[in-house]
Formats: C-alpha cells, structure tokens, sequence
C-alpha cells in the first residue's frame, strides 16, 4: 500500500499512454520532452532556487530563535515551542489565504510601509510573496528541529568548555554550532522537500503567471491529463531532491564528523 | 524439619542462542522444596539464562526441565506454577500499588474481595499497608522491590524466581532487604530461586549455592562448604577474599609452596600433582619471624574498619636497575630562530629492530619539533635511518618540513633480561638519555620512566602475562643536574593477604620482617582449573 | 544557563510570534467585516458566517473533512499500533526494512505521494471520490502513527510482557492488558497526529478525490480564484475549534502533572 504507488509513479514515467497495465511501450520521451524545452528548465531553476532562498532564511531567522527558546528556562521554553506550534495546527490553506489580504494593494504591509512615505505598493503575485508565504509555512518547523538538538544537548559540555578556557564566542562556534548542525540538517530537509514540491503556495500568493514546479504537474495531472509526463517530471524532481538531500547529510557527516585532530 | 525431595530438576540443559552463542553447556541440577536456591556467578554466565527457562521465557536448545515430576518443556509461563521477580522490577506503569498486586488474581477472575482480603495480607508481609492507592512509579527502589515480590508471592505460587532482583538498590537497602527476603521466604515456606553476581548476598541468604562459569556448574554446596571447600581457584576466588597460590602436592597431608613444605589435610591427589593452594586471609597468623613457617616483609597496611589487612611479601620480587643519562640540552635552532627541534639517543633490542618504522623511533626517541614564539607543535617530516639487525650503533636524522634536522644515534644491544624462576618472572628494561627539562616537567615521573626505560615483566611460563612493575629511584627529580643516575624496576613479588584484628600501627610496622604460620585444617588444596 | 537579558534574541522571538499570528488574526478580524474588501476593515457584521451556514457546498466540504478524518484516524491508529508492535516482536531485518517503506512518505515530498496514490486508483479502476479520499488518507496517516508508538514501544520494559504472562496473562491478554495501556500516550499521539494530518490535508485530497467531493482545504483552494470573505468566517471557525481542542489536550496534561505532584509529595512524608 506504501510501495506501489511509487512504483506505479515510475512505472507511469517510462511508458507511452495507454492507460493501463495490458498495453504500454517503454519510453524515454517524456524526459526528453521535459529537458529540452527551455521554459520547463528555467521553472524548475526557479523552483530550486526560491526553495534554496525560502531554506537559508529559514535557518537565519529560525537559528536565533531556537537558540533563544534553548536558552529559556524550562517552562518559558514549553510555553514558547507551544506558541510555535499552535499555528501550524490551523490549516495551512487558510493561514496562506491570510496573507492574501495581508499583502494585496491597499493591505496591512502596504499601509506600514505607506507610513514611510512611500507609495502604494503591491506585493501580492510577485516573488517576494511566494518567499514570505514558504517561510512563513516552513519556519516553525526548522525553529523545532534547532531547537530540539540545542535543548538535547549537554549543559555540562558548555561548562567544560568554559572549564577549558573558551570564552563566549569560542563556546558557541566550537561547541554548540558543530552539535547543533544534526538540528540545522534535519531542519533543512524539513523544508527545502516541501519549499521545492509546493504548488498552492505560489498559486495563491503568486497568482496565475508565476509556476513552479509543483504547479506543472498539477496541471499534467488535473487539467492536461498526461500522466505519463506528469509521472516524468515528478520522478525528476524527487531524483532531484533525494540528491540534494545526499549531499546535504555528507555535507553534515563532513562538518560534524571529522572533527580536525592534531598529531 | 520437614522431609525434602525435588521438586525441580534439570537434565542436561543446554542453551545456544540465535547467533550461535553457547549460553549453557548442560546443566544437571535438582532444587529442593522450601529450598533457597542461589545461581551465583559473573554476567553472561548463563544464570539468568537458566532462570528464564525455568520461567518458560526461553526454550532450551537441549534438556529437559521436570517440575514436580513432570515435563514442563511445552508448558507456556502463564500456566506455569511459578511466579518471577524482575530484574528492575517490571511493574506495570499504569496500575496503583493495589492494582498491580492484585494483577494475576485478577486475571484468574477471582471475585473482589477475595483479591482485597489476598492483596491486603500481602501488603501486611511487605510492610506497605496504606500505600495501596500510590503510583508505583513514584516509589521509591526498595519499595517498588517489596511491590513486585509481593505482585509474584499472591499468587501462591511453588516456587518464587529472583533476578538479580536487589541490583539497583544502594548498598544499606540491599542489606536490609536480603534480611527481609530471607524472612519473607521462611515465612512463606516456599523455594526461591535466586540469581546474583553478588557473592555476598549469596551467602548471606542461601541454603544452597550453585557457582556457575561461562554456562558450566563450577560447584554446589552450602555457603559454608563453598567458603571453606572450593573446588577450583575460580570458585574460590569468586567467594570471599583469598590467597591463591601454585604449588605441588608431595604427598597426602603435604603440599609445597615457593620451596616451603606445609603440613594439611587434604589428600587423594597423584604425587607431585601441580596444585592450586588457598589461604583465606583470615586464617593467617602473624607471628615472629623464628616461629612462622615463612617468613617475609610487611609492604603494607590498610585498616578496614573492623579488621586491618596486611600485606606480606614472602618472596621478593624481581629486580632490574638501568643508568639514566641526564644531558643538559638536546635542542637544534633553526638560523632564522623560528623552529626548535630535540630527540634523543637510545637502546634498542636486537630483537625489536623488525618492529621499529619512523612513527615507534620518533616515539622511542621522544623526537619533537616546536615553534618558540607560539609554542605551537611543528610535524616531523622526514625520518632517515640505515638499521641492521646486529648490535652496533646507527645514526638517525629526523627533519621537520623547512629542513632543520637532528642526528641522533640509535644502539642496538642485546639486552639480557633478569630471571627469577622462583616467582615465575622476568623483568627487562634499558638504559636511556633524557633531559633535565623533560624530567622536572614530568607530570607523572613513574610512568614515564617505564615508558623512557622500556621496562618490563612477565611471567617466564607464559610470555603474554604481563607483571606489574614498580619504579624506584634515588634522585630528587626537582633538582635534577647532568650526570648518571640509576633507575631500579622492580616486580612484587609473592605478597599474601593477611586479615588481623589486633592493632597494626603502620609507620612501626612498614618494611619488618615478620613470621607467618597456618593451621593444617586451614590450607586447603585444589586441583588445577 | 546564566540569566542574561538577551535583548536581540528576545527581538527575534517577539517578531516571529507577530509573524505567525498576524495572519491568524487577520483572518478573524475580516471574517467580522461588514464589506467585502480583505483590506480594510469597515465594521462589523456577521453577514459572511449567515452566508457560510446558508452556503451547501460549504457545510459539505466541513462534514466530509470531519468524516474521513474521524474514519482515517480510527483505522490508521488501529492498524499503525498493531503494525508498530508486531513489527517490534519480528526479526530485525524484517523491521528496519518495512521501517525504510514506512518513512518513504513521511520522507517524499506530499505531492509524489499524491501522484502515486492517484495512479494506484486509476490503474485498479477505482473510482475516485469519498471512498479513495478516504483509502488515501489512511494510507498516509499509518507511517506517522507507527513513528510515534514505535518509541514508546522500543522504551518499555521488556521485561513487562514477561511479568504479565508470569502472572498468568495469555498473550493476547498481555497485549491487551499490559503493552497497550502502557503505550497508550504513543496511541493518543499518534491519534492526535493522524487526525490533524488529515484534517489539514490539501495535497493529497486535492489530486485522489473524485468530482463533488471536496474537503475544506480543497474549498478553500477553489474560492482563492475570487475574494470571498466566507473563506474567513470558516476559518475562524477553524481556529476556534482547533484552540479549544489544544487547550484541552495541553491543560489536562498539566492538571494531572500537578496531582502527581501533590501525591509524590504526599509519598515522601
């Protein structure tokens, strides 16, 4: 029940239409098809690049934060994680809905910055929506990840440190960044897969010009109707992202495994 | 007292787990009724092993188990009638005292106040009356203990299985409730099956002990006739504190020790049969030196709050002295003063030269390269040597990565070593050349020396036993000068453990030769493992 | 840790809370609005909940999220415990195997799952609507219910299924009376997970149900095209609900801490 549609999700993308098990052909061109127009290509650079800025945001704003609950005492540090996690209980269709308003001519952030003198400005349907959208959808998880590892971690290993000679700075860069990146990494994957895949975000807060990926195999699938090639680019962008999620765990096998030793 | 018969017995059980790990190799047994029985040996010993066979938690591989004279092989534990306490207790989380006490009654379905009038009797034995609606969770290790025996005794089971049950109390708890169990079984009037790594306990509490070694019944007895008896050096060595020593039997009622020929009781051994000999440390008396049947120095005394321990060296160990060199300076500076580095001469054996690759000289020659301004470690490059398996001297250059080098010189000898076949030992170590800098700064002199000299000790009848060995030296090594120092390596010796309750004042009795005598009755001999 | 003030963290945190429930509040502060604008706030009035409650489809899409949530969370939490138990009684190979399948969702990105859940009902000829939404949702629901049992059954004691059969339990009376009250708070989270997975689910509704049938995520979706602020007064209804839940699932928790408490205290005297 778990495996088969996977399967049949591959299966799809090498065949020929047909729409079933009894008469299919073994393909290629749906790949093809997909690599050799430009503008499927430049969507999903699109796709990977507004995912990588939605993810090093995340960690910008989400590392100070985590550290912040971390650093509380414990019941301020339950009240906190709850006030954080409240939110993501409400649909997230709604609370994207939200910022329709929130950020549509003549809305809450156009008045703030009218304050400022300027002019009535509209950021609705463009990319900075789509950005403030996936952050906003994508940042509590990234705060509960950092925040897991740091609160996981050994108050004594800090002590032994100062113990040890290392000041404020040299506490945080060599002890509790190296121990928090297992945090930082499960985070990313918690929202880069997401940020890549999402479709009604952009569709929402990007209106009906800006696509992405997520957005062009919904209309294979829900008004084209060609599975197959849906299949295909779906299988591309998991490839993608399972890929990108490799390189991320080495990356963080490298950073918190091979601690630099002098002999 | 009431006529006892089997009411467990074990046939050849034995036990190979899933990866093919031998637990038991064929365990005979017969438990008594109203018995309290100990298993009594090391973790992965196989006791707990047998225990959960007994409890119908594990099969065995091979064996029968007959419980009151039937097979209990395809029994499955709910319809067995024994109940186990757990190791950590295992009480359920979720039910009060009174619920979890009350658990096997109320599986049996038995009416309410039946349970109430049962689980209250038990709480009376235990001492928790008035706890029955407490979360058991919160309770406290020893009460939790009373909870889960009196969870297992409700049941009015035949026999009641302990594992390791007092092993995560404290030390006083532990005490207290071997008394209690002991109570609570003589009230009771049931077998317990008890299995511990704590010899203490098992003596304390058991009718019977059964000492088991790597799923093999090394002896069963009483405490008093595994105190006093064992059978092997493993057993006797595992209960109480002893004296273990080889020696060989002349003939019956005289067995010899380090040349000293003792008058004992044991006999039924072949002549000249290598023996195993043991003392307990409290049968030796210290006596002057004209009366004892050996003789020896005091090493030391510890007072043990309600007895001292002496210990006496009877033969004296094996000795090597070496010359340490000291030089005042081994250091080369670089011209433009960035770089220091420094390495020593040193003796190698003739038959350690295979051995030797750059990492084991610059270690043996202790070679280091620094920057003086930052103190900061610099890596030793290169390593240049032409060594040959024959005595002579060789010059070695070590380098670092900008080019300064040293030479040193590397002599190959052949070291003879020191024999004492007396005490089965021989001790070797060389000379060597350090400075006065890396001696002062030493922060732990003995080993380093060890390590600087190369020292040390085996036994001559097997190479790969190692011996400790002590270091001893004449010089201050705060104030250390250039010049020749010797440095003595030496082994222990025989020292036996001496148990007195007269009053030893140590700074008197320290380095005095005494006598130590022993009464026949008290040696007892054992025939090797 | 030491007791600093902290004032730049404390800035972060104050602006991401804002951040996070700007948008909240927004939501119930225009679903009271008296004009259609999402903008500007002209009074108030309760107009857009009147036409919620007169709108059909509206109050459909809330029935059919209820309905296949409660079905989904009921069998998948059923299911995803047994799974989780079996799975920790059976031979090591086997459970890291099926626990590798089991994080293939929770680890894939949703529409990926979606799709392929979607091509499963197509290629076997199942007719897309309640049935498969529901089918669809069970499916994804197990793996988070067996990733939360899973550690409370890796936890317990072992020892405990021991100590029931001991004392006279048959397995199945051991499970029943001993490992599945223990686990219980796994269940009930894992529960609590399934139930607002499916509740919120958009992704996978979205590409698995069949014409008409449309949970509120997909109503929500369809509404965006033009403003409508009944899309406000349902959420807000939304947020209502989900409040006095959280409250009551996070304040019993607290009141029973403060029993146990008082009875450890009570123990100690």
């Amino acid at each position: 029940m778990l495996l088969l549609p996977v399967l049949l999700l591959v299966f799809y993308a090498f065949t020929n239409s047909g729409n079933g098990l009894i008469s299919f052909r073994f393909t290629l061109q749906h790949f093809a098809k997909f690599f050799t127009d430009p503008d499927f290509v430049s969507v999903l650079g699109r796709s990977l690049g507004i995912a990588v800025k939605t993810t090093i945001l995340c960690v910008l704003l989400g590392y100070p934060v985590a550290y912040f609950i971390a650093g509380s005492d414990e019941r301020t540090r339950n009240v906190l994680v709850l006030a954080i996690t409240l939110p993501m209980w409400i649909n997230m269709l709604v609370r994207t809905y939200a910022w329709i308003g929130i950020l549509s001519k003549g809305g809450f952030v156009s008045k703030i910055i009218g304050l400022f003198g300027k002019p009535d400005v509209e950021i609705l349907y463009t990319e900075a929506a789509v950005l403030i959208g996936m952050v906003y959808n994508f940042l509590p998880f990234m705060i509960l990840e950092i925040n897991t590892s740091l609160c996981k971690m050994d108050r004594a290993l800090l002590e032994a440190g100062n113990d040890l000679g290392a000041n404020a700075v040299q506490r945080f860069t060599r002890i509790t960044l190296p121990l928090s990146i297992p945090g930082v990494v499960s985070g990313i994957s918690l929202v880069f897969l997401p940020a890549v895949s999402s479709f009604f975000i952009p569709k929402l807060l990007g209106g009906a010009q800006y696509f992405l990926i997520g957005n062009i195999i919904e209309n294979q699938f829900i008004t084209v109707g060609e599975w197959n090639f849906g299949s295909a680019i779906s299988m591309i962008m998991a490839l993608i992202m399972m890929g990108s999620m490799y390189l991320v765990r080495r990356f963080e096998k490298v950073v918190s495994g091979g601690k630099e030793d002098r002999r | 007292m009431e006529e006892k018969r089997p009411l467990i017995q074990f046939k050849n059980i034995v036990m190979v787990f899933e990866d093919g790990q031998v637990v038991l190799k064929g365990i005979d047994l017969d438990i008594m009724e109203n018995e309290f029985v100990t298993l009594l040996g090391p973790s992965g010993c196989g006791k707990t092993t047998l225990l959960r066979i007994l409890g119908g938690f594990l099969e065995p591989s091979e064996g029968k188990v007959i419980f009151d004279g039937e097979d209990m092989a395809k029994l499955p534990p709910y319809k067995r009638e024994l109940n186990t306490v757990f190791q950590k207790y295992a009480l359920f989380p979720h039910l009060n005292v009174y619920e979890n006490i009350a658990f096997g009654l109320r599986i049996k379905k038995m009416s309410n106040d039946v349970i109430e009038q049962k689980v209250m009797k038990m709480l009376k034995l235990i001492g928790l009356e008035g706890y029955e609606k407490k979360n058991v969770t919160l309770m406290s290790g020893g009460q939790q203990q009373r909870v889960a025996i009196a969870r297992a005794l409700v049941n009015e089971p035949k026999v009641l299985l302990l594992d390791e049950p007092l092993g995560a109390l404290d030390l006083k708890l532990r005490k207290e409730m071997q008394y209690e169990l002991k109570r609570i079984q003589q009230e009771v009037g049931i077998t317990f099956i008890y299995v511990t790594h704590d010899q203490e306990e098992a003596l304390t509490m058991s009718d019977k002990i059964v000492v088991m070694k790597e799923g093999l019944i090394q002896q069963i007895g009483t405490p008093a006739d595994i105190y006093n008896e064992p059978v092997n050096r493993y057993v006797a060595d595992f209960i109480g504190e002893s004296n273990i020593l080889p020696g060989k039997m002349i003939k019956d009622g005289l067995v010899e020790i380090d040349d000293v020929q003792f008058p004992c009781l044991d006999e039924g051994f072949a002549p000249n049969e290598p023996v195993d000999v043991m003392f307990r440390p409290e049968d030796l008396e210290i006596v002057s030196p004209e009366k004892g049947t050996i003789t020896g120095t005091v090493e030391s005394v510890i007072f043990k709050g309600m007895h001292y321990e002496v210990i006496v060296e009877t033969v004296p160990g094996t000795t090597v002295t070496v010359r340490m060199r000291v030089i005042k300076n081994n250091e080369v500076t670089s011209e433009d003063g960035k770089e220091k580095i420094s390495a020593n001469d040193f003796f190698v054996d003739i038959e350690d030269v295979p051995d030797l690759d750059d990492k084991e000289i610059i270690a043996r020659a202790d070679a280091q390269a620094w920057d003086p301004q930052s103190d900061d470690f610099l890596s030793i490059a290169k390593v240049e040597y032409d060594l040959k398996q024959e005595e002579g001297e060789y010059p070695v250059t070590f380098t670092t990565a900008s080019g300064l080098s040293i030479q040193k010189t590397i002599s190959v000898v052949d070291q003879k070593y020191v024999k004492n076949p007396r005490a089965n030992e021989g001790i070797m170590a060389f000379n060597f050349f350090k400075t006065v800098d890396e001696i002062t700064e030493s922060q732990a002199l003995d080993t380093d020396l060890k390590t600087w000299a190369n020292a040390q000790a085996w036994k001559l009848s097997d190479e790969n036993e190692k011996v400790e060995v002590y270091v001893d030296y004449d010089f201050d090594p705060e104030n250390i000068g250039v010049g020749t120092y010797k440095v003595t390596f030496s082994t222990a010796g025989r020292e036996l453990k001496v148990r007195t309750a007269a009053r030893q004042e140590e700074d008197e009795v320290i380095g005095t030769e005494v006598g130590l005598s022993i009464a026949p009755k008290e040696i007892h001999v054992m025939h090797k493992m | 840790m030491k007791k600093q003030k902290r004032p730049v963290g404390k800035a972060f945190m104050i602006l991401s809370i804002v951040f996070f429930y700007l948008p909240i509040f927004f939501v119930v502060l225009f679903s009271f609005n008296s004009s259609k604008s999402l903008t500007t706030f002209k009074g108030f009035s309760l107009q857009w909940y009147e036409k919620l409650f007169k709108n059909r489809d509206m109050m459909e899409s809330l029935w059919t999220t209820v309905l296949v949530a409660v079905i989904a969370t009921v069998v998948s939490t059923v299911t995803g415990t047994m799974a989780a138990i079996g799975l920790s009684r059976s031979r090591k190979l086997v459970r890291d195997l099926t626990l590798q399948v089991n994080d293939f969702p929770v680890m894939n990105p949703e529409i990926v799952t979606a799709i392929g859940l979607m091509l499963f009902f197509i290629t076997f000829g199942i007719e897309r609507g309640l049935l498969t939404m529901i089918l669809a949702h069970i499916a994804f629901c197990i793996p988070y219910v067996i990733l939360s049992v899973m550690p409370k059954i890796r936890t317990m004691d072992p020892n405990l299924i021991d100590a029931a059969m001991d004392l006279g339990c048959t397995p199945w009376q051991a499970l029943t009376k001993v490992v599945v009250p223990d686990i219980k708070p796994g269940i009930v989270s894992g529960a609590l997970i399934a139930f607002t997975m499916s509740f919120d689910d958009f992704v996978i509704s979205y590409f698995v149900t069949g014409p008409g049938v449309k949970n509120l995520s997909i109503m929500v979706y369809s509404m965006t095209k033009r403003i409508n602020p009944t899309v406000n007064a349902v959420s807000t209804l939304v947020v209502v609900f989900i409040t006095i839940a959280l409250v009551i699932i996070n304040i019993v928790p607290v009141i029973r801490e403060r029993k146990l408490k008082k009875e450890k205290e009570r123990t100690k005297i």
